[in-house]
This record gives C-alpha cells, sequence and structure tokens, in this order.
C-alpha cells in the first residue's frame, strides 16, 4: 500500500526552478570550437574494416582524395567495389587482369573528362594496404597500376605521433 | 546640456533573461554534424613515382652504360629477406659483420634492426659525399615474396633523413621499388 500523502506538505507550493545553463553552453562552446577545428572538408578518406588496417608511418604528407586502390587481406577494391578476391590471384601472372580492366577504365572516364570538361588527369592513385600483405601481392598490385596509366603511386599510411 | 533625468519615475531594472533555447538547438545539431565529419586519424601518404609504364628494376645493368658517360650511379639497393636486410648496390653486397648472411641481420628477438640498418646508410650516405653521384639520394627497396608491408613502410620510414650536427639531412628519401627476390 502506497503512503498517504502527509497532511502538513500537501499545501506547501512548488518551488519555481530555473536552470543554470550558462556553464553548459560555456562547455558547447568549447566543443564547437574544437570541432570546427578538426573539420575536414574532404568526406572519409579511408572506410576503416578489420580486413584493412593501414600500416603506420612517421612521414607523410597531407592526402588528398583520388582513385584509391584498396587491397585488403581478402580483396582488392576500387574505390570501394570489390574488383577481386585475393585468393583468385594468379601466383605466377605479375599483372591482376581484373584490376587493370577496371583500371584502365577509370584511365579512360578521366581521359574523357579531360577532353571535354579540361579537368586534368593527373595519373595519382592512392593505395591502401593492409598492414599485413606479403610484398608480392603490392608489388603486383603496384605494377598493375603502373601499367594502366596511373603511374604517380601514394601510398596510404596512418600518422604515427 | 543634458536634461536631468526626472525624479517622478521610479523604472526598476528590467531582469530580461537571454533566451538561449535556439542558440542550444544550434549546438546540439551542429556538433554531431561536426564530430561525423571530424578528422579523427591522421593520415599520411608517401609518394612514390614510377617511371610510366615500365618495369621498375633500376640499378642493376645501368651501372656500365652510365660509366662511359661520365654519369656516376650509386645504384643502391636494399633487399629485406625473412633472415635480415642486405644493402648492395649494382656491383656489389655490403658484407655484415659475419661472412654470410645479410648486412643487417635480424636482433634477437626476431625483429628487424632498424638502427642498425640506418647507421650502415649513414656511413654510406657520408662517404658518397661531394663525389657527384646523380642517384645520391635514392634508394631502391626489393623484399622476399612474403615480407609484410608494415615492413618495408617501416624501412621507408627509417632511411628518410638523419640528424648530424644537429641539422636534418636527407638520407636516402626518393624510394623506388625493385622486383620480388626468389
Amino acid at each position: 500500500m502506497a503512503f498517504q500523502p502527509s497532511k502538513s506538505k500537501k499545501h506547501m507550493s512548488k518551488e519555481e526552478g530555473t536552470l543554470n545553463l550558462n556553464s553548459m553552453m560555456d562547455m558547447m562552446t568549447i566543443i564547437l570550437l574544437f570541432l570546427l577545428k578538426s573539420f575536414s572538408t574532404e568526406g572519409a578518406l579511408v572506410t576503416p574494416s578489420e580486413e584493412l588496417r593501414l600500416p603506420t608511418s612517421l612521414q607523410g604528407e597531407k592526402p588528398r582524395k583520388e582513385l584509391s586502390v584498396s587491397v585488403a587481406s581478402n580483396a582488392i577494391l576500387v574505390n570501394d567495389q570489390v574488383i577481386v578476391n585475393t585468393d583468385e590471384i594468379d601466383e605466377g601472372m605479375m599483372v591482376i587482369p581484373a584490376l587493370e580492366q577496371k583500371l584502365r577504365e577509370y584511365a579512360q572516364q578521366e581521359r574523357q573528362l579531360e577532353l571535354d570538361v579540361g579537368k586534368e588527369f593527373t595519373h595519382e592513385v592512392n593505395i591502401q594496404g593492409d598492414e599485413k600483405i606479403p610484398f608480392e601481392l603490392l608489388y603486383k598490385v603496384m605494377f598493375t597500376c603502373s601499367r594502366s596509366a596511373f603511374y604517380k603511386m601514394r601510398l596510404v599510411t596512418i600518422k604515427a605521433e | 546640456m543634458a536634461y536631468k533625468p526626472s525624479m517622478r519615475s521610479k523604472n526598476e531594472p528590467l531582469d530580461i533573461e537571454l533566451d538561449i533555447r535556439p542558440v542550444m538547438n544550434l549546438m546540439v545539431v551542429l556538433i554531431p554534424l561536426l564530430i561525423a565529419s571530424a578528422e579523427w586519424v591522421k593520415l599520411g601518404i608517401i609518394e612514390i613515382n614510377v617511371p610510366p609504364a615500365k618495369n621498375v628494376s633500376a640499378g642493376g645493368g645501368q651501372g656500365e652504360q652510365n660509366d662511359e658517360e661520365k654519369d656516376l650511379r650509386l645504384g643502391l639497393k636494399i633487399a629485406i629477406a625473412n633472415d635480415g636486410i642486405s644493402i648492395a648496390n649494382a656491383q656489389t653486397i655490403l658484407g655484415g659483420e659475419e661472412e654470410e648472411g645479410p648486412t643487417v641481420p635480424m636482433t634477437e628477438d626476431e625483429s628487424y634492426d632498424y638502427a642498425k640498418l640506418k647507421g650502415k646508410l649513414i656511413e654510406i650516405k657520408e662517404a658518397i659525399k661531394g663525389k657527384g653521384f646523380k642517384d645520391a639520394n635514392r634508394a631502391v627497396i626489393t623484399a622476399s615474396k612474403n615480407i609484410e608491408y608494415q615492413v618495408i613502410i617501416d624501412v621507408m620510414d627509417n632511411i628518410q633523413t638523419y640528424e648530424k650536427d644537429d641539422q636534418i639531412l636527407p638520407l636516402f628519401p626518393e624510394v623506388n621499388f625493385g622486383s620480388i627476390i626468389q
């Protein structure tokens, strides 16, 4: 059974309280400033996943958004589209045919854009490799890139402090 | 002359509280938006420039031709194998402390000895200084099939610069990749 409300407290007037938001506003302003400072307009350059952990490096310049070739431990992706699974890659071949075909398509598009609207074809490609991929695979990817008109390669890394 | 304020008016100062709710609304919207687009992980890029549509096995046979043209080339190669790192050029392989094996063997806990590699490269850099090598800043990195990407990046990190007399000097910052060692 619920307690009966106390008679003496029944006629107590409710105290009007106002919430002091000043300190909260201060906090919000600081957070806002901090976030504006680290604001980036380029959007996500890499999509992190379990299969794609970028290696850490001390050096490195500021990345630009270019065509990205991601070499995850299970698949190769171009602009976040899966092209070929790593276990389907032919051991004996230096070139990865599926990747080459896709890159040639992109190169064709870029050249067309250069003709149509004057956007310069930079030949640049960002290679995002998982830290565990073997050199053989990396070399094959780089070889394929250089064969399909993307010869300015950049390795994307996480900057260690 | 300014008028004297009327003594009749007994205006008490108005206590107006600032309505900060719209500002709060704005903050509540802006903060998640900025959090979503903030750069949490600092990314970096390492540039490697490869001549277009050509295999990247520099050094090698080019040595002799260029000697005739009085065009000195170092052709420094850094080979990463499973048992250590070797430093070589077109003519010779730099020996380690032991007769056989790589120039820079693994450390005792089975990791690559980057500090020692850097030491050796600084020696080379100092020795070739002022001798007019065309590719004094260039190194070709090769590796065995199964070397992990992170190791290659670590090697590249360690061959960029060195410090001497409080100056930071370039070691071998122009990196190329050579073909896989079998």
